[in-house]
C-alpha cells in the first residue's frame, strides 16, 4: 500500500483509530495517521523530475509504476497484502491495486487542516520509511514515495478500502481536486492508485508490457508467495506471477534452458535485523549471472553484499577442493572468475537502513553487510558441498575446466602480444615475399619442408608469388610413433605473413590479408596430408573468412613422374597417367575385330575412343561394386542383353542367364563355384527379379537384378558404353601390340594389354615429396598459373578437415589408430 | 540439405555452435572456446599422429578404387 506512513507499534497509536485497527487484525503493526512526517512540497519535483526518478524517458516513466508497486510490496513485506494487480489501460494510464491495509483516512495529526491521504499524496518524503519502524525494511528505489508519482501525473485517482468504507480522491498534476470523499461501504480493504503520466513532463508515455513484466516477475520471485498480475488492456496480454519457491524459482527460471550441474542451492539467514537469502546453481554454459537485491531493489552496481558473496564463494570452494586433493593437476589456483563461470545466483538482502550509492544509486553501501554475507556463505556453502558430493564434484570439475581454459586463452593472448602478431610490422624471416604489394594479384605458397621451400623460392615468379616454408615439427612419442605439429613460431609466422592478425573480431581482419591466393603446397604422402589437415583446420577455426572469401587453395603437385631416357614427364594423378599411356599405346597397338572378313583392325582415333570407353566402363563398374558383385554385372553387360522388359519374359530371361553363366565360366570360374542364383516374383511390376549370391573376398554379396536396377541411369550408362564395344564383335579378340599379340576375353583386358605395352621402356615413379622436383619442374607442374591446377577450398571441405582433425586428436587411442590406418590414403583426397 | 547452416559441435566444448549467420565466433560456440583453441595452437597441443611406421611407409597403392 501506499503508505510510507506507518504506525509504530511500540508507541501505541491506537488512540486514533482503535476500532478499525482491531478489524484489520491484531497481528499486524498499527498503521494510522499519527506518524506522518512532512518534509517538502511538490514544486521541486515538477521542476527537476530527473532528480527524483532518474530521467524523464523510458526509465523514469516505468519507474513511476515501480514506485507505486513498491509501496504495495511493502504492505506484503509487512504481511498485510497478498496480491497486487497492475493494469495498463487503453488510454495509457496505469492502475495498481493491492489488498493491503489502505492509506489512513482522516485529519492529519500534525499537518493542520489536511487529510492524511492528501499529506501522503502531496508531501515529499511523507512516509514511514524514514522512521524505520512499521515495516522494518522497505523498498522504493529513491525513497521518494507516491507523492512524486502524483506530482508527475496528468491525473491520479485514489480509491481506498478501509474500515469497511470506500474513499476516493482525485488529483491533477499533484493538486487535490476535492476533499477525500466517502463513496460507499465494503468488506474488503486495500488501495488502488490509478494515474496517467504527464505528457508535458515525459518524453514518452508509452508503457512497455515486457519491461514492466520483467520487474514484476522479479518482485514476485523476491517475495515468495506474493501474487502479482499484470494485464495490458491495449494488447490483451497478461501475466500472473506467483512463486512459492521464491528466489529458488528465480534460479530455476534463469537456468530453464540450460543444462544444470546440480539442484539449486539455497541458504537463508537472519542476523541483527538483516535477512539474507541466497540461491545459486551452476550450469554448463560460460556466462556468469548474479542478481543482487537489497530490499527488493535490483542493485545493478553490486555493492557490499556482492563483494562478500564473491570472496566467500571462491575461498570456500577452493578450500573444499584443495582439502579433497581435487585440483592437483591444476597449474594455478582458480580465480573468482573461474569459480563463477556458468553460475546463476540470486542474492536478496533485506535490511533496515540501506545505503544506496553509485551512479544510478544501485550499489549497496552498507559495509557491515559484507562480513555478514561472507560468514554465511562460508558456513552454509561448505555444509552444502559436504552433503552433496555429486553436485560438488561436478562444480569442482567445471571450475577446473574454466581454469584450464583461462590459462589456454591467456597463452594465446600473451603469444599474440609478445610476438607482435597484431603489429604487422615485421614479416617473418622465413618468408620470401613477392614484389607486388597488391593483394588481389599476390599469392602466398605455404610450402611444407625446407628443401621444397628452397625449390619453390627459386622456381617462383617473384613478381607476385611469395613463399613461406613451414616444417611440421616431428616429435618422437614412442619408438614407432611420431607426432607432427606446427610450432607456435610457425603459426605466428603464418599469421604475420598474412598480415590479418588473429583473435576476436577486430583483432582478426581479413581485409588486411596481404594475399588473395593462399596456396597450401604439401607432399602427396600421408605426412603431407596431415600437415595439410592441420593447416586447413587452423584456417577453418581461426581464419574462416579467408575461406569463405575464396582465398584458400590447395596446390596439386604431380603424383607421377614418367621417365623415358632423358625425357621426364609429370602427371597429376592416376587418370593423367592412364591418359598418357593411352596416347602412347594408341600409336602402336590395334585390336582385331572378331568375325570380320578381312581381319579389320581398330586403331588410331577409333582405338583411343574405345579405350576411353573401356576406362569409363571400369570406373562405373567400380562405383556399382560397393553393393553388388562387379563380376556378375560385368557378365551381364558384356555377355547378355538384358533390360527391364526382359524380366517380363521367362524364356528370354532364362536364355540370357544362360549366357551370363557361360561368360562367367570362361572368365571367372571361381564365381560359378559359389554362385547361387534365385528367381523371385516382383508383383509390383508383374515381373520376376533375379538374385545372385556370391562371395567377394570372403564376404557374401547379393546382386539383385530387378526392375529398379535395370531401369536405373547407372545401368543405362553401362549399356551405352557397351554399345561402343559392339563394334568389336564377340570375344575373344586379338590385341596387336608392339611386341607380339595378346588374346582378350574381356574389354578390360584390351585396355590392360595396351597400357602394359605402353609402359614398357618407361620408368614410372610415384612421387612422394615436392623436394624430388627441381625448381623448374616445380614451377612447370605446380606453380605456373598457365599450367597448374589449384583446388579452391570451400568451407564444407574444411568442415570435413576439422572432423578428421578431431578424430586424429581424439583421446581414444584404438579407434584413432584404426582410423589412421584405414583412412591414411583417403585423407589425401579430402579436398577433392 | 543446407550445408551452410549445418549445426556443428564446437571444436572445444562439443556443445552445438550456432550457425555462422548468427555467430561471429563460428565454428566455436563462444569467444571463450575460440580463445582456448588459439591457446592450444600456440601451446603446441595439437599433434597429428603419423601412421605407425614399420620400417617403410606404406606405399599408397594406386589401385583403381582409390581414384574417383
Amino acid at each position: 500500500m501506499l503508505g510510507k506512513l506507518c504506525g509504530n507499534p511500540l508507541n501505541g497509536t491506537s488512540k486514533h483509530e482503535p476500532a478499525a485497527q482491531a478489524a484489520v487484525g491484531a497481528s499486524v503493526p498499527e498503521y494510522s495517521a499519527s506518524s506522518i512526517t512532512v518534509l517538502e512540497g511538490l514544486e521541486a519535483v515538477r521542476k527537476r523530475p530527473g532528480m527524483y526518478i532518474g530521467d524523464t524517458s523510458v526509465y523514469g516513466l516505468h519507474h513511476l509504476v515501480y514506485e507505486v508497486v513498491d509501496n504495495s510490496v511493502d504492505e506484503a513485506l509487512a504481511k498485510a497484502a497478498t496480491e497486487i494487480i497492475v493494469t495498463i489501460h487503453v488510454d495509457g494510464s496505469v492502475s495498481v491495486k493491492d489488498d493491503g491495509r489502505g492509506i489512513p483516512v482522516g485529519p492529519h495529526p500534525t499537518v493542520r487542516g489536511m487529510d492524511t491521504v492528501d499529506v501522503v499524496m502531496t508531501k515529499l518524503h511523507a512516509g514511514g520509511k524514514f522512521e524505520n519502524s512499521a515495516y522494518k525494511v522497505s523498498g522504493g528505489l529513491h525513497g521518494v514515495g507516491v507523492s512524486v508519482v502524483n506530482a508527475l501525473s496528468e491525473w491520479l485517482r485514489l480509491e481506498i478500502a478501509r474500515n469497511g468504507k470506500v474513499y476516493q480522491q482525485r488529483y491533477a498534476r499533484g493538486m487535490p481536486q476535492q476533499q477525500v470523499t466517502e463513496v460507499g461501504t465494503t468488506d474488503k480493504r486495500g488501495t488502488t492508485v490509478w494515474f496517467k503520466p504527464d505528457p508535458t513532463v515525459f518524453e514518452t508515455t508509452d508503457f512497455q508490457f515486457d519491461v514492466l513484466s520483467q520487474r514484476l516477475r522479479e518482485l514476485a520471485f523476491l517475495n515468495a508467495g506474493l501474487k502479482i498480475s499484470i494485464t495490458d488492456e491495449r494488447s490483451q496480454k497478461s501475466h500472473l506471477f506467483e512463486f512459492q519457491g521464491g528466489i529458488v524459482s528465480f534460479i530455476e527460471f534463469l537456468n530453464k534452458s540450460k543444462d544444470v550441474l546440480h539442484s539449486p542451492v539455497f541458504f537463508k539467514a537472519e542476523k541483527d535485523g538483516v535477512a539474507l537469502e541466497i540461491a545459486m546453481q551452476w550450469n554448463d554454459a560460460y556466462d556468469e549471472r548474479i542478481y543482487t537485491f537489497a530490499n527488493n531493489i535490483n542493485t545493478h552496481e553490486g555493492g557490499s553484499h556482492l563483494v562478500g558473496f564473491k570472496s566467500a564463494l571462491t575461498r570456500t570452494i577452493n578450500g573444499y577442493a584443495e582439502r579433497g586433493g581435487l585440483w592437483k593437476d591444476l597449474k594455478e589456483t582458480p580465480t573468482g572468475e573461474d569459480a563463477r563461470e556458468g553460475l546463476a545466483a540470486v542474492i536478496s538482502i533485506k535490511l533496515p537502513n540501506p545505503q544506496f550509492e553509485g551512479q544510478t544509486k544501485t550499489k549497496l553501501g552498507n559495509s557491515e553487510v559484507k562480513g555478514l554475507v561472507e560468514q554465511m556463505v562460508n558456513e552454509q556453502l561448505l555444509i552444502w558441498l559436504e552433503e552433496n558430493p555429486t553436485g560438488a564434484k561436478r562444480i569442482v570439475a567445471k571450475i577446473g575446466d574454466a581454469t584450464r581454459a583461462r590459462i589456454a586463452a591467456r597463452k594465446a593472448r600473451e603469444t599474440v602480444r609478445r610476438k607482435g602478431v597484431l603489429d604487422g610490422m615485421s614479416l617473418p624471416g622465413k618468408l620470401a615475399d613477392c614484389q607486388s604489394k597488391d593483394p588481389s594479384e599476390s599469392e602466398l605458397y605455404i610450402v611444407e619442408g625446407d628443401s621444397a621451400g628452397g625449390s619453390a623460392k627459386q622456381g617462383r615468379d617473384r613478381r607476385n608469388q611469395a613463399i613461406l616454408p613451414l616444417r611440421g615439427k616431428i616429435l618422437n612419442v614412442e619408438k614407432t610413433r611420431f607426432d607432427k605439429m606446427l610450432t607456435s613460431q610457425e603459426i605466428v609466422a603464418l599469421i604475420t605473413a598474412l598480415g590479418t592478425g588473429i583473435g576476436k573480431e577486430g583483432d582478426f581482419d581479413p581485409d588486411k590479408c596481404r594475399y588473395h591466393r593462399i596456396i597450401l603446397m604439401t607432399d602427396a604422402d600421408v605426412d603431407g596430408s596431415h600437415i595439410r589437415t592441420l593447416l586447413l583446420t587452423f584456417f577453418y577455426r581461426q581464419m574462416q573468412e579467408l575461406i569463405t572469401r575464396g582465398y584458400l587453395f590447395v596446390a596439386q603437385p604431380p603424383l607421377y613422374k614418367v621417365t623415358r631416357g632423358k625425357k621426364e614427364l609429370f602427371l597429376k594423378d592416376q587418370r593423367g597417367l592412364d591418359e598418357h599411356l593411352m596416347r602412347i599405346g594408341v600409336d602402336r597397338c590395334a585390336v582385331v575385330q572378331s568375325e570380320s572378313d578381312e581381319d579389320r583392325e581398330i586403331r588410331g582415333n577409333d582405338l583411343r575412343n574405345l579405350l576411353e570407353a573401356i576406362r569409363q566402363y571400369e570406373e562405373r563398374l567400380g562405383k556399382l561394386a560397393r553393393r553388388r558383385d562387379p563380376r556378375i554385372l560385368d557378365a551381364l553387360v558384356q555377355a547378355a542383353r538384358v533390360d527391364e522388359t526382359t524380366l517380363l519374359d521367362m524364356d528370354h530371361l532364362n536364355a540370357e542367364v544362360e549366357k551370363v553363366h557361360g561368360w562367367l565360366r570362361a572368365r571367372y570360374p571361381e564365381v560359378l563355384a559359389q554362385l547361387k542364383a534365385f528367381r523371385k516374383d516382383d508383383p509390383e511390376h508383374q515381373a520376376k527379379k533375379l538374385v545372385f549370391r556370391t562371395e567377394v573376398n570372403g564376404s557374401p554379396k547379393e546382386t539383385v537384378l530387378d526392375h529398379a536396377f535395370l531401369s536405373s541411369p547407372e545401368y543405362g550408362e553401362l549399356l551405352d558404353l557397351r554399345r561402343t564395344f559392339d563394334q568389336l564383335g564377340p570375344a575373344p579378340w586379338t590385341v596387336k601390340l608392339e611386341e607380339g599379340e595378346r588374346v582378350a576375353l574381356r574389354v578390360q583386358d584390351i585396355l590392360a594389354a595396351v597400357l602394359a605395352d605402353a609402359s614398357r621402356g618407361l620408368a614410372i615413379q610415384r612421387f612422394k615429396g615436392l623436394g624430388e622436383m627441381n625448381p623448374e619442374q616445380l614451377w612447370d607442374t605446380t606453380m605456373n598459373p598457365d599450367s597448374r591446377t589449384l583446388l579452391q577450398v570451400r568451407v564444407e571441405d574444411a568442415v570435413e578437415s576439422d572432423e578428421i582433425f578431431s578424430l586424429l586428436m581424439g583421446e581414444a587411442v584404438e579407434p584413432r589408430r584404426e582410423f589412421i590406418e584405414k583412412n591414411a590414403l583417403d585423407v589425401q583426397n579430402l579436398d577433392i | 540439405m543446407g550445408s551452410v547452416e549445418r549445426i556443428v559441435p564446437c571444436p572445444v566444448c562439443k556443445k552445438p555452435a550456432e550457425p555462422r549467420s548468427r555467430n561471429t565466433t563460428f565454428p566455436f560456440c563462444s569467444d571463450r572456446c575460440r580463445r582456448i583453441d588459439l591457446g592450444r595452437w600456440f601451446g603446441e597441443e595439437y599433434r597429428v599422429p603419423s601412421p605407425p611406421a614399420e620400417g617403410e611407409e606404406q606405399p599408397p597403392a594406386p589401385d583403381d578404387a582409390s581414384e574417383r
